[in-house]
């Protein structure tokens, strides 16, 4: 079973109390700081009252518990067949060469079971072994955060040299691609992955000033919307990964508001365009230009 | 009954997370027309379990409340948290934490009377002990066995139980990852939930995470098509709020990462075709027998998906096949607009027309699928065709309506 109490946060919030009563007698205080960080808003007094009250037998009124060991449980046979399935993605030899087996289960999926039908074709090089050991180094350096010294091939097929701070690695689904996002470049802070021909610790001091944040970053557009041929669900969807909020304004007419990078803005740009005229640029003038921009150049192609 | 921030079942909050987090513009008034105490209870719920993220708006309509992500800061999916929210009774978390502390190692093996004996002495301690009859532990031991935590051996005609053996589990940051981009990624949430708390190192971007709402529809399908089993899903179609029921056998999990739908690919034999299914209008599954065509039929949907933009099977012109094909037009140093054609692409080919000019063609069952994306290469399309007449004459309407949309209407361009 998917939605089991096995895996529920109140098993693991009693685990962790468990876990300090098997070590000494637990107070009120600590037991609700343990379900406050296992567990939701409101469980924390739930968890309190049952065990206190002795509704859950274990834990006794002085804080002690009759339970001997620290609480574990094995892993489950759905927990075994999903490792098992994640074994089988290319991309875990990125992470390790020793990929472990469990003969006794089977996969709760085989690869040739999922299509993702829409990811670009031009992705990372996952089997490839430069690709793997630079990988390995950044997640490393992310880990330590450690400066690195990388040779790029940059989009003129250049070779640059740069020295960064990492500070994590981020994965697009849609691109199929690794980038490194770190401080201290004055090329620019993300690096593609697959763009690296060399890259290796940096004994020098890299200068990292502040920086801007992703917050920093944030941009809005505002959208109005006619919901025809299905297109509010379609967008509601589509820009579904970005903090956004929709409004009615009347039938089958609707508000939307998405914050984006603005590093995303061309990329926003050609998204907002695929709705065609279910979808119109209402603000910011700067960005309803460049919309009108690109139909103007298209008007002139002669459609 | 009483208000409990822990759930039965998951599939009434389901409709609820979906309606807060893609929609978010409805009011009260528009849920409660069935149960104002339902919605009352399933937004405290939501609130308690993902209360950094929900917000309000005051409108004349009344409150509005939506959830609002931004899934590339958040490094793992706050749906996850719904998944560990099931219900139990008093017995069943009392019983767990006895019988895994009984069975603590592998080398421990009991029987049934054994045990009750053993959780009798945890509870003496206690001012009003609770009893646990022996059917009722029995019951508890058989569904931990199938959940794979214990296991059984038999001494003679006796059962003897113990606690299955433990695995070294890989490393957190592997399930950082694949607890987000992996279907059914809520199990490595489970497993997350067994590491110590660590730092982040990966971000994701052009994030979905509605899929996660599905898990429990995708995982019934995987555990059909594993056993090559038919199932009877029920679908709702929320336009027309009409519910359905079809016989099925599944055959491929479908996954768009441009707008985080899953469908399940199956071949229905009331119309004899294979057709998408969108996980998210599945209510329920059920599995049925095994099927005798499922190889042949798996084999079939390889061979379609070659004319398969996304995971329509039919087109509106009544043609086997639809053709269509557009040109675009880019300046010397627009070489990527090229790349973008052949990298954005899923079928068809593309063919340099010249230094300055690509064209892209394909034959696929439902050419209307391809529209949204042939319009993301607005400002450059100088020819476009479809056998379909009709959405040929659509697509180029809509450039007009474009047009005007933004004051550009009368004229020629300057």
């Amino acid at each position: 079973m998917i939605f089991s109490e096995l895996y529920s946060a109140y098993y693991n919030a009693v685990a962790g109390v468990l876990k300090e009563a098997a070590d000494h007698p637990v107070t009120a205080r600590e037991l609700r700081r343990i379900a406050e960080r296992e567990a939701f808003g409101e469980s924390s007094m739930r968890i309190e009252q049952a065990l206190m009250d002795e509704e859950w037998q274990l834990l006794r009124k002085d804080g002690t518990t009759p339970i001997r060991h620290v609480p574990t449980m094995p892993l489950t046979i759905l927990q075994r067949r999903w490792l098992k399935a994640v074994m089988l993605d290319p991309r875990i030899q990125l992470f390790t060469d020793d990929i472990p087996d469990d003969p006794e289960v089977e996969p709760l999926f085989w690869p040739e079971d999922v299509c993702v039908f829409d990811r670009y074709l031009d992705g990372d090089p996952y089997e490839d072994a430069e690709y793997i050991r630079h990988f390995r180094m950044i997640l490393e350096a992310v880990r330590t955060k450690e400066p690195l010294e990388i040779m790029l091939l940059n989009r003129k097929k250049r070779t640059v040299r740069m020295t960064i701070v990492p500070e994590y690695l981020e994965y697009s689904e849609k691109d199929d691609k690794f980038r490194l996002i770190g401080k201290g470049n004055r090329f620019g802070n993300v690096i593609n992955l697959g763009r690296i021909v060399a890259c290796r610790k940096y004994d020098g001091t890299v200068t990292t000033e502040r920086e801007e944040t992703v917050k920093d970053r944030h941009r809005e557009v505002e959208l109005e919307l006619w919901d025809r041929r299905n297109a509010l669900e379609r967008a509601l969807l589509h820009f579904a990964h970005f903090e956004k909020e929709a409004e009615k304004i009347e039938t089958d007419h609707y508000r939307l508001r998405i914050r984006y990078d603005k590093d995303d803005e061309t990329e926003m740009v050609i998204r907002i365009l695929s709705f065609g005229p279910m979808v119109k640029v209402v603000s910011p003038d700067s960005f309803a230009e460049l919309i009108k921009e690109r139909l103007i150049r298209q008007k002139r192609c002669g459609l | 009954m009483a208000y409990s921030e822990l759930i039965k079942s998951f599939s009434r909050i389901r409709d609820y997370m979906r309606e807060f987090y893609v929609y978010g513009f409805k009011s009260r008034t528009e849920y409660t027309k069935k149960s104002a105490r339902s919605y009352d209870d399933e937004r405290r719920r939501l609130e308690s379990w993902l209360g950094d993220y929900m917000q309000f708006r005051q409108t004349g309509d009344g409150k509005q409340v939506f959830l609002s992500i931004d899934s590339r800061v958040s490094h793992h999916n706050p749906f996850y948290k719904a998944w560990k929210t099931k219900s139990f009774t008093d017995g069943d978390i009392t019983l767990h934490f006895i019988l895994m502390d009984i069975l603590y190692t592998p080398e421990i093996r009991l029987s049934v009377p054994q045990i009750m004996e053993g959780i009798d002495g945890y509870l003496a301690s206690f001012e009003e002990p609770k009893v646990f009859d022996e059917s009722t532990v029995r019951k508890k031991l058989k569904e931990y066995v199938s959940e794979g935590i214990l296991e059984t051996e038999k001494q003679g005609r006796t059962i003897l139980y113990s606690r299955a053996q433990d695995r070294e589990l890989c490393d957190p940051v592997i399930l950082d990852f694949f607890s987000e981009v992996s279907p059914l990624g809520v199990v490595g949430s489970y497993l997350h939930d067994k590491t110590r708390e660590h730092e982040e190192y990966f971000a994701f971007k052009h994030h979905y995470i509605t899929g996660a709402m599905d898990s429990e529809i995708l995982y019934t399908l995987f555990q059909a098509m594993q056993e090559k089993r038919t199932v009877s899903i029920r679908t709702v179609n929320r336009r027309w709020e009409r519910e359905s029921e079809n016989e099925l056998i599944p055959l491929r999990i479908m996954i768009s990462v441009q707008s985080g739908r899953q469908y399940v690919m199956a071949y229905n034999p009331r119309f004899d075709r294979i057709s998408s299914y969108r996980t998210d209008n599945i209510v329920s599954v059920r599995t049925g027998e095994v099927s005798g065509r499922y190889d042949e039929l798996r084999e079939a949907l390889s061979k379609m998906q070659k004319h398969l933009w996304g995971v329509s099977t039919q087109g509106s012109s009544g043609q086997f096949l639809e053709h269509i094909s557009f040109t675009v037009t880019y300046g010397p140093d627009e070489e990527h607009i090229h790349q973008r054609l052949e990298r954005e692409k899923r079928c068809g080919t593309v063919v340099k027309l010249g230094p300055d000019r690509s064209r892209f063609s394909a034959d696929v069952y439902d050419a209307s699928e391809l529209i949204p994306w042939i319009r993301t290469f607005i400002c450059r399309i100088t020819a476009f065709e479809c056998s379909n007449g009709k959405l040929e004459k659509r697509f180029l309407d809509d450039i007009r309506e474009m047009y005007a949309l933004y004051g550009l209407e009368g004229g020629d361009a300057q």
